[in-house]
Order: structure tokens, then sequence, then C-alpha cells
């Protein structure tokens, strides 16, 4: 996929992007590359967008294609052209189908409603997880590589959320256990431990070794963890050799004062017969540096495998996926472009994607039954699917800011407050306490002629709106003394309350 | 318990003597029934009960006679048993054995043992109705049984009283009424009373004495019963003193061999003898369905009483003397409580959960079974048994003790527009309408609706924030009862909701516990609760039967649950993100950007389902009042507009303004009554309501520093005037003195001395209007003023005693 294409490949890349947008105004299939030329990139492809736009509402999926093809032509040496072409033939079926069969969908009908829902669910994982082959692939390779030469090993995984760690997971285990039927190995045991679910951070082991050994009987007088050093450190019998893959998720969980625990868990895997291959996943990215610095002296530090987050292209490839497989068109392709665009430069969190595109599948539906009900016999438009306008709704739902609309709506004294704040860091001061803001208010209130709240009114409001992320209240042991400071950007405050009236010459 | 306040000792007795005889009676019973063979209830009883308490050692006693019998429990699918009574013995014992180790003994067994068996065979025939002595017994029924060790012989003799003697003139009437207390369950004529009632009231009724033994008096006078005459005492107050059990029949049949008739009874539990002991929620007449069954004779069978379900338990107050109420269903084994959801099937599931007689199904099934509809034996063995079945066979219902319980009492005092339009504005009263929030009810009802209705039920959130008083509870609980009735009109497929308040939780972690219990109705720890939550919402595992259903969560107070890894609410939000999971999490909580406060991993699970509540303006909290005084004419319209813009301007609470608006009547009704003349208008005016914001809104600060001491008074003044002077917030109580005793010299007045100073300083430092340095009194102490020192000048301005001190402010 190109969102993984190293930096070696990017100046090329970069050239056809260029390229591209002096053909004419096409698609880039640049991805994930450095920020200025994303921002170009960007900036071409929202002029193929409004020049698209207008035509490509019947047939979408030709102009879609002709710019890979043109992209494709270009001779590249690369090895990631080499297998994003690959990628290309992979996709194309995939949008011929769409093409194919485009059967009419009919947002009024419940039953495709509710299929377009589901298939939009997080719940519901794809059968193939596309757009991470690579970081599976590594991940395969690494426990088969293990499996092979029966020796222990420690991977850790980071990502942000949302970028399909644990789905990928999830698939890499069946791949293992597949494989390893194949390969006539014993198939491996496998723990799958999320670690929010633990009681206890130390009941890990007692997972482990539950699994591990089921049958035999539980040694008292020794802790799970004592059980497994030993069952490790000695040599096994033949019968017992079979491999243990233990997938544990979200791992920072584990981590207590003296990370006594996530310690032990990697060393386990260090024990001369050990045979415990140990993937960990979780969100941050340097979690074995800072945490086990420890490891990294005994040489045993855990390979690390890089979630990234997803990228425009992705999110669109990943969404298309999951509808292909209904036998309508839901979707305008513009309108599941934008979205991938607005999600991908927000966080490139796919859990976010599919709920803003739930909520224009929503929003949509409204719009139907109001037209149902307003004239329930007038001519149906001819393309009901989700359209630009639904998900920008959606999106802006989501993504919009509130902070403007939340000051307008505040009862007047709190908008008060809200302005002496505004005046009262305007200079280079970042923080007040409560006091300091209280005499700004009073005299703002006695300029005019406005009856003040007294004392304990006032911090009240200013902890609701510290609750409403406006102001940020320092926790202090006196209520006086706690430390305010502004949470919003002045402009903001200016903007929302110029409207009013009475807040010009206070704010000037 | 027994009876009124003059039994009060014996009250107190009976509990202590009953289980040290129980127990000593159960420790003789394997004796007792070689004395006397045919005596077969007595020791069957005793058993249920000791091997509640001793059972190991009544084992150890049984065995000489029980061991083989015991034994035979493993072949009984081939042989029938050989003799009756042991083989209740066995069942009942059975089923504690079959908990702690079914494999064990189920075991094969040696062939001496089934040799035995092979000579004799027992055939039964069942039936679903039998009337034995002249009462129709069906199963279903609940019944009393006696328990003949524990009734003293006299009592024994006498006969069973049927109906209640009154408390005061210990006898009994047919043809008067009685009432019941609802506190001590004595009866009383109502002519008996003083002052005599004419009719049963509404409501509760307390008798005399226990009001008075309730207003903390502790010598009562209470009439003594006449010399001579026994306080004879109902079945029901046997059975709350543990005299008498209270079983329900699950089946009834007859022994062909010796046509003797026998039920199996499942027994009820009175609070007392549960693990927990009585609680104080219990009510009198509580008992606990438990899933302890035993097989008895139908000699022990005394008559009919009646256990109801709350629901009809409060319906049925003129039932007589037997009515009980049994809400909860008890395991004895495991000590813990289930709520019974309907009586009449309760049984069933108990088969599920329980399965505590699978295996004595299977038993008779390959026996020759007949099933008669009904048969009917007439005093079979009337003359045999004495006094254990004289009392079978009566007539009871409503002619047997007259009205007992009480309804309401309700007051015949007119409510004047003002005390309803008080009523109406409590912040307890639920109001009919909720205006002002339609559209968010319409987008929870369609979030939620567009979640549960389809079947696959896809797990969702939403968060729902906004500032206190602005609705948001009541509005989820509002569109969840509007649901509701969807549901039971068949157009919304059935959910399970389950409501929990953040902060009504021990420790967020509780949290598992409290969805567990409703989701399952079992009690458990919340390490036990997560772990079958998982398996529940993760795997797909079920619980119970009410897996089926999508589930919908209400958390109120979201936030509170953020712990220090944030691992609840990261399970929480994790669950309806698992395919099977049919979770809908709505969360509620104040602060508007809890989300992005979440770790983002959290946040990324909570999606972007938000709903905000802002605060109310004023024209909304106006219309909230006025739809809550509808059709009450108490308030003028502008009171109720300028409380509303009051409140509206300062926080858009809506519990504000309908508690200024209550304090205002309460003003007003006072005003009128003190003014004495009937006013033209019984309305509040905008006065009341100002002085009601006066009340509300003005810190308390002020009236704590307008009546402090004189000295207090100087010494605050002297600290203004120090702040004045200097233009610093703090200063030292060195400094203060000295300008305390400038101050007092100039003035006249006594300088009081450095060690009274220094305590008046400590006491306003305690009050808080003043900030001390924390740590040792001592001269050099830093001291600050707590409010602002406007406030203060403003509370000390205006003094009668101390006129001078307004020209140092």
């Amino acid at each position: 996929m190109p969102a993984i294409a190293g930096p070696s490949s990017s100046p090329q890349k970069h050239v056809v992007g260029s390229r591209s947008e002096s053909i004419g105004g096409v698609r880039s299939a640049e991805v994930n590359t450095s920020r200025k030329r994303k921002l170009r990139s960007d900036s071409a492809a929202e002029v193929s967008a409004t020049v698209v736009l207008p035509v490509n509402s019947i047939s979408t999926p030709m102009k879609w294609k002709s710019p890979r093809r043109c992209a494709v032509s270009i001779p590249k040496t690369s090895d990631e052209e080499i297998k994003e072409d690959s990628n290309e033939k992979l996709e194309n079926p995939v949008i011929s189908v769409c093409l194919e069969v485009k059967s009419k969908w009919n947002p009024k009908d419940d039953e495709q409603m509710k299929a377009v829902k589901e298939a939009l669910h997080v719940s519901k994982a794809p059968s193939t997880v596309v757009c991470r082959e690579d970081e599976q692939r590594r991940v395969f390779e690494f426990v088969k590589g293990c499996m092979e030469q029966k020796k222990a090993g420690s991977l850790y995984i980071c990502g942000c959320p949302g970028t399909g760690k644990s789905l990928s997971m999830e698939k890499v285990r069946l791949q293992a256990e597949e494989w390893a039927k194949q390969a006539g190995l014993h198939c491996p045991e496998t723990v799958s431990v999320n670690c929010t679910s633990l009681t206890k951070s130390t009941d890990i082991f007692s997972k482990i070794l539950g699994n591990y050994e089921s049958g035999k009987k539980a040694n008292g007088s020794f802790s799970p963890l004592q059980q497994l050093q030993r069952l490790f450190s000695q040599k096994q019998q033949q019968s017992r050799s079979k491999m243990m893959l233990i997938i544990a998720d979200e791992m920072d969980y584990l981590i207590t004062r003296d990370r006594g625990v996530l310690h032990e868990l990697f060393m386990l895997t260090t024990l001369p017969f050990s045979r415990c291959i140990l993937i960990g996943v979780a969100n941050a990215i340097d979690l074995a540096d800072r945490f086990l610095p420890k490891l990294k002296s005994l040489n045993c530090k855990p390979l690390v495998v890089t979630f990234r987050a997803y990228s425009k292209d992705q999110i669109l490839r990943i969404l298309q996926e999951r509808l292909v497989a209904l036998p309508f068109v839901a979707f305008q392709s513009n309108a599941l472009e934008i979205c991938a665009r607005k999600v991908s430069a927000a966080s490139g969190d796919m859990r976010k994607a599919l709920c803003v595109c739930r909520s224009a599948l929503e929003i949509l539906e409204i719009e139907v039954r109001g037209s149902i009900d307003q004239e329930p016999k007038g001519p149906v438009p001819e393309c009901q699917v989700v359209k630009m306008d639904h998900m920008i709704a959606a999106l802006s739902k989501t993504f919009k800011s509130p902070i403007v609309d939340t000051i307008q709506s505040l009862p007047q004294h709190q908008q008060i407050i809200v302005c002496s704040a505004a005046k009262a860091f305007r200079g280079s001061k970042k923080d007040r306490t409560i006091a300091e803001l209280n005499k700004l208010y009073l005299e703002i209130c006695k300029s005019s002629m406005i009856t003040p709240a007294g004392i304990t009114e006032f911090s009240n409001m200013c902890t609701v709106l510290n609750d409403q992320g406006i102001l940020k209240l320092s926790h202090a042991r006196d209520d006086k003394l706690k430390r305010v400071s502004l949470r919003v950007d002045e402009a903001d405050i200016t903007f929302a309350l110029k409207e009013i009236r009475f807040f010009r010459n206070c704010l000037l | 318990m027994a009876s009124s306040p003059s039994s009060k000792a014996k009250t107190f007795k009976s509990p202590t003597k009953t289980p040290t005889k129980m127990y000593r009676k159960s420790y003789l019973s394997p004796s007792s029934t070689s004395l006397t063979p045919p005596q077969t209830p007595e020791t069957l009883t005793p058993l249920r009960r000791s091997s509640r308490h001793v059972s190991r050692k009544i084992n150890l006693e049984n065995d000489p006679i029980d061991l083989p019998e015991r034994e035979s429990i493993e072949e009984i699918n081939l042989i029938r048993k050989p003799r009756k009574r042991t083989n209740d013995i066995v069942v009942a014992e059975k089923s504690k054995k079959k908990k702690i180790d079914p494999e064990v003994s189920f075991s094969p067994v040696s062939p001496i043992r089934s040799e035995t068996k092979k000579t004799k065979k027992k055939k039964r025939v069942y039936y679903n109705k039998v009337e034995f002595d002249e009462t129709e017994f069906e199963i279903g029924d609940d019944v009393y049984v006696k328990r003949t060790e524990d009734a003293n012989p006299d009592e024994e003799e006498e006969e069973d009283p049927e109906i209640e003697d009154c408390q005061i003139c210990f006898k009994s009437h047919t043809n008067t009424i009685m009432i019941e207390c609802d506190d001590c369950l004595g009866g009383f004529h109502l002519n008996c009373l003083k002052p005599p009632l004419k009719e049963v009231p509404e409501g509760d009724w307390i008798c005399q004495f226990c009001e008075v033994k309730k207003s903390g008096q502790t010598l009562v006078v209470v009439p003594k019963p006449p010399e001579g005459k026994k306080l004879a005492r109902t079945m029901k107050e046997k059975l709350l003193s543990s005299d008498l059990w209270a079983a329900r029949i699950e089946k009834l049949w007859k022994e062909v061999d010796d046509g003797v008739y026998w039920i199996r009874a499942r027994w009820y539990m009175i609070p007392e003898e549960t693990v927990l002991g009585r609680q104080r929620h219990n009510l009198k007449r509580e008992l606990y369905l438990t899933n302890d069954f035993a097989d008895i004779e139908m000699e022990c069978v005394l008559r009919h009483c009646f256990v109801k379900c709350p629901k009809e338990f409060s319906k049925a107050s003129n039932d007589g003397d037997d009515v009980f109420l049994c809400e909860y269903e008890y395991d004895v084994h495991w000590g813990s409580f289930k709520r019974v959801a309907e009586l009449a099937d309760g049984d069933e599931d108990s088969d599920q959960e329980w399965n505590g007689r699978k295996e004595e199904e299977i038993d008779y099934s390959d026996e020759e079974i007949e099933f008669d509809d009904e048969e009917s034996v007439r005093g079979v063995s009337k003359s045999k048994r004495g006094g254990a079945n004289s009392r079978k066979g009566r007539f009871f219902g409503l002619e047997k003790v007259g009205m007992k319980r009480i309804p309401e009492h309700v007051r015949c005092h007119k409510q004047s527009e003002l005390e309803k339009a008080k009523a109406t504005l409590l912040l307890a009263t639920r109001p009919k309408s909720l205006p002002c929030r339609s559209k968010e009810m319409e987008e929870i009802t369609a979030f939620i609706k567009g979640s549960i209705s389809d079947d696959q039920c896809l797990g969702r959130c939403m968060y729902i924030h906004g500032v206190p008083g602005t609705g948001k509870t009541i509005s989820v609980l509002s569109v969840m009862k509007n649901l509701k009735a969807e549901v039971e009109a068949g157009s919304v497929s059935p959910y399970c909701f389950v409501e929990i308040n953040g902060l009504k939780l021990a420790s967020p972690e509780n949290i598992y516990s409290v969805i567990f219990e409703g989701l399952s109705g079992h009690r458990v720890g919340w390490k036990k609760a997560l772990q079958s939550l998982n398996e529940r919402f993760a795997e797909g595992k079920k619980i119970g039967k009410e897996n089926e259903k999508p589930c919908i969560l209400l958390t109120d107070e979201l936030d509170v649950l953020v712990t220090r890894n944030q691992s609840v609410l990261y399970n929480i939000l994790d669950w309806p993100t698992k395919p099977n999971s049919k979770l809908v999490v709505l969360g509620i909580a104040n602060t508007m950007d809890l989300p992005e406060k979440l770790l983002p991993r959290i946040s990324s699970r909570m999606g972007i389902q938000r709903l905000c509540f802002g605060p109310y303006n004023h024209r909304q909290l106006q219309e909230i009042i006025s739809t809550r005084l509808e059709g009450i004419n108490a308030f003028e319209k502008t009171a109720i507009e300028f409380a509303s813009r009051k409140v509206a301007a300062i926080s858009g609470d809506a519990r504000r303004a309908l508690e200024i608006c209550r304090r205002a009547a309460e003003v007003a009704d006072y005003r009128l009554k003190k003014s004495n003349i009937s006013a033209k208008s019984q309305l509040v005016i905008m006065a009341d309501v100002e002085v009601a914001i006066q009340e509300m809104f003005q810190a308390p600060h002020i009236q704590v520093m307008k009546s402090v001491s004189k000295l207090s008074r100087i010494f605050l003044t002297a600290m203004v005037h120090e702040l004045y002077k200097t233009g610093m917030a703090e200063t030292s109580f060195d400094r203060v003195a000295t300008t305390v005793s400038s101050i007092c010299l100039t003035n006249g007045e006594a300088f009081p001395g450095w060690d009274i100073l220094l305590k008046i300083g400590c006491d306003l430092g305690e009050c808080r209007i003043v900030l001390c340095e924390p740590g040792e009194k001592h001269r050099l102490q830093k001291l600050q003023l707590n409010f602002p020192s406007d406030d203060v000048a403003f509370a000390l301005k205006d003094n009668k005693d101390l006129p001078w001190l307004a020209n140092y402010l």
C-alpha cells in the first residue's frame, strides 16, 4: 500500500503528484509524505474535486480509476510501486463490482438501511483487514520465525487508537494457528488478554499459567509468577514443548508503580527454556523504552511494530471495502472521500470515520422520512444516496468546536465572568486567583450598574465554567486561592460576545 | 413476632429459646425415631433446620440408621425405595450433598445394598389436587406445616385460636371488626381503642402502645391479660417466631402400599432464619422462598396460608391474618437473594438455575405413576393425630378476622392554593410533562430506538452533558418510561434497562456488580461480576435468560467513574464495540469536555454521539414553572418572570428557580397569615420573590459577620483598616493587635489584652472569616481576610453599638 512508502521513494512520488496536478486536476495518489507536500497535494485534490464534482455524479468510478491508470503508466522502479501495482489490481475488481451492480438503494427500505448500518458498525469486523497487510505480515513473520526456531521472543505493537491493532492481532493469531497446522508443528497455545479486564495486574500470570497447564494441579506454595519462572527455567519434556503465544492488549494497564509486572512479563521470554512469544499492544510509542530500561541492558528489548494513523486513502479504501459487500450503492464516493480526508487530518481514527458515516446516514434517514411526511406522493428524487452535504453536516457536527455557541448561550453573569477573564489574561499573565478575577468581575458589574453576585455564587459559576471547558480551575485547598486560567482563545470570546451590545464596551 | 407490647419480654425470649431447643432436638431426633417409628414428621422436619445449622454432626449421628438408605440414591433409577421414611430423609439430604460433590455421591454402589432394594418396590400415584380432611390442597398452594417437636405440651393441647384476641380486652368476638397495628401486628377491636374508632382508617395505622414506644418513653402501660387466661397465639405468630413453618406444595402423591399421602414441600423462611438475619427493610410479614425441598406427610400440613408477591400483597389488605409477602428467593446454600419474578411461575426458573431436583425427576420417571386429577380422602387420621390436624378443613377468608389492614389516613383539610403551589413546586414532585426539552428527548428516543429496534442491535454510546439542573436525568428517564409503554404496546422489542448513579457506588469498580445484578438478579462481588460481564459482552456467553434482550445502561454522573487508569470506563465503553454485546450505553455528566479529558483510546471508543443540555433561558424557566403551577392560581405572572429572569442570569438552573418560587410561596403564606386580613388577592407577589432571592443569593458570610461579638468586630475592623493602610492582603497578628490597641485607645474602649485577642483571632479563623496560617498560634502568625474587604465593610458599617467603626472602614 502506498501508505507505507518509505522516504526513499518519496521524491519520485512527489514528481508524480505534481505531474498529475499538471495533467489537469486529477486526484493524486500520493499519501503520507511530508506535511508540506501533503498540503500541496491536498490543494490539488481540492481543485480536482471542484472540477470533477458536477460531472461525476453518474459515473464516479470511471473518474476514480483514470488517475490511477495514469499514475501506473508512469515508469517506476521502486519496490513500493510494484506493490502498489498489485494493490491496484486488487482494487480494480472491487470498483468494477461497484459499477456493475449499482442497484438502486432505497433508504426507505428498513432492511437495506439496516444492512448499511451493520456494515458500518465498529463491531462488525471485516473478513480481510485491508491496509494493514504489511504490519500483519511483519508480525506474522516474527511469530513464524519464533515458532520455527522454537525460541521465545517479544514484540511490542504501538499505534493510535482506532488503527486496527487488536483486529490485526486477532487475524495474526488465526493465521499462525493455520500455518502451524499446515507446517505440521504443534499448534501454539494462545492467550489473548485484554489487560483492562484484569482485576489486578498480577492476574495476568495466573491467566497465562491457567492456560498453560490446565491439567496440572496448582502448586499452592508458589505464586503463579514463580511457577511460570520455574517452568521456563527447567528443561521440558518433549510433550510440553508447545509454544505459547501471549497477546496482551492495552498493555500499559500492567504498569505498576515499580513496573514489576511488566518487567517480569518481558523477562519470561528471556528465560533459558522459555517457549512464549509475547506480543504487547498499547498506544504509547515508547512504552518499552520508558518503562523497561533494564531490558535494553539485558539485550532483550522487544521488537517494535508501529501502526500509523490511517491516511485518507486508506480510510477511503477501508470504507469502500466495507460497503462493497452490499448489493447497492449507499454513499456517493466523494462524500466518502471528504469524510476520509477530514478524519485523517484530525486523527486517522477509523472508529471515528465509521461513526461519521453512520451519522451522515442518519441525517439522510431523517431527511427521507421528513420528505415522506411532507409530500406522500410527490416524485421521489432519483438517487437517494448519502451525498456531500449530508456528510458535511455530519462532519461539522463532529468536528465543529462548540465553544462559540456555548459562550453565547451562557447566562449573563457567566458571560461577564468570561469577559472579565478575557480581559485579565490579555497581558502576559497566564493565570490568576479567583479573588483577582472576582475583583475584575465586580468592576465590570459596577461600571454597568448590575448587582454583582456574591463570592460563593461567583466561585460556583467558575466551577460551572470549568465544567464547560471555558475556564480551568486548578485544585487548591482554599476556594479563594484556586488559580484560574482561560482555556479558550480570546478571539473566540470576542467573536462570540461582540453580537451582544452590552459587551462591546467591556471588551475594548 | 409475638404481638403486643405487653408480651415484650416474651417476644424477646422466644427467638433465643427456640434455637437452642432446636439444636438439642435435632441431635436427639434419631434416637427418638428409633423409639417411636411412625412419627415421621418429627424426624423429617428437624432435619431441614438442623442440616442448615449443624449438618455435619447430624450426619454422624444419623449414620447407623441412614447409611444404607442414603447410598441407595445411586440405584434409584433402577429400584424403588423400600421405606418412605428413609427415602425422604435421603432426598432432603441429597440436595445438600449434590452441591458438594455430585460425582462421588452418584458413583456405583456395592451389590449388597442393591440386593436389599430389589425386594421392595414402591408405587406412587400423583395428583394435582387432593382433598384431605375436607380441605382441598392443590399443587402450588401455600400451607402451614407443623413442627411438632417444638410445641409445648400444654400449648399443643390447646386449640389454635381461630381468631386473634384483642390486645386490650383479650377476648375474641367474631362479630366486631378488628384493626391491625402495622408495627406490632397486634389486633385491636375498634371499640376497645381509646378513643374508639368508627371505621377502619385509610393508610397505615399504628396502635397507641407502639406510638408511645416510638416516641422514646420506656414506661409503657400495657394492658395485662386477665389472670388464668393463657395468651393464645395464632398460627401467624407462631410462624413468625419460628414455631411453625410455611411451605409451598410442589407435588402431591399417595403411596400405594400403605395409602399415606405425601407432599413435596418447598420451604419458606422468615427473615430471622437467613444468614443475614432480619434486616431493617424487612416487613413484618415478609417471607423468603427457599430452594430447599422436603417430602412430608400430609399429616403435618395444618392449613392454608397465602404468600403473595408485593403487588398482590398490597391489594390484599382485607384477606385475613394468614397473608404473607414474598419478594425474594433465598438460596440456602449460597446465602444469596434473588427477586422472585412471578410467584406463579417462579419454580420454573428456579429449576433451571439451581437444578435442585433434576435427578429426582428422573427417579420418578420410571416408576409406575398414575396421575389422577383429584381425589378426596376424608378423615383418614383425624383421631390418630390428635391436635395436629384438628384445624384442617376450616373455612377462612374475609369473614374470619374482620378488617385488618388499614389504608391511608387522609386529613379532611382543604388545601389552599398556596399550599398546593408549595407542594407542586417541591423538587421531589415529578412533573406531569417536561416542557422545553422536547428536542433533546426526541433525539434520545431516536438514538435508543435506532439502536434497539433492529433485531441485530448494534451497540452504541451516547454522552449527555450539561450544567446541573437542566433536566438531563429526568429527560432520559421519561424517554425510558415512554419506551416502556411502547414495549408493552408491542411496537418496540423488549429490552432490559439498568440505571446506575455513579455517585451512589461505593467505588467505581462496584459498577460491575450493579450491572450484573441488573442483568441476572444475582449479587456477586465486582471481580466475579467483571469476569461474567466480560464473558457476556465480549464473548457472547449467556447469563441467565436475559441475554437475548438488548441492554440499555444509563450511567449518571459518568465522571465519577474516572479512575486513575480509567479501566472502568474503558471496559464499559469497550463492550458496545464487541460483536454480540447488544449493549447501549448512555452516559450523563456535567463536564462538557469529558471525552477529551479521557485517554484517547477511551474517547475513540465513546464515539461521536453527544447531546448538550444548555442552561435554561428565562423564557424556558418561566414555562417550566407555569406548567408546574397549571391550574393553581397562586403566583402573579410578574413574580414568576422575575424569579426566572434572576435565575437565568446567574445559572439557568431549574432546581434553583423552583426552590426560589417555593420559598416565595412560603414567605407569602407567612405574610398573609401575619397581616391576618383576608387580603383580596392571595397571590405571591414580586416582593416575596425578592425576599426569597435575597435569602438564596445573599452569601451567608455577611450574616455571620453581622452577628459576631463586639471584640470580633473591632478585630475585623482593624484588619480592614490595616489592609487599607498597607494595601497588602496578608498581615501578621502582631500588627493587627497593635492597630486594635490604638483604635481602642482613641475610642475609649478597654483594650482586651493579647491572649483574649489571640483567642478571638482563632475563633474567626475557625469560622473561616479570617484565614490563619496553619500551625501554632503565635504573635507573628499570618492573617488574611477570607472575603473581599468590601463585604466585611458592608457587614460592619451600620452598627448601633459601635458607630465609630464606620470611621475606619
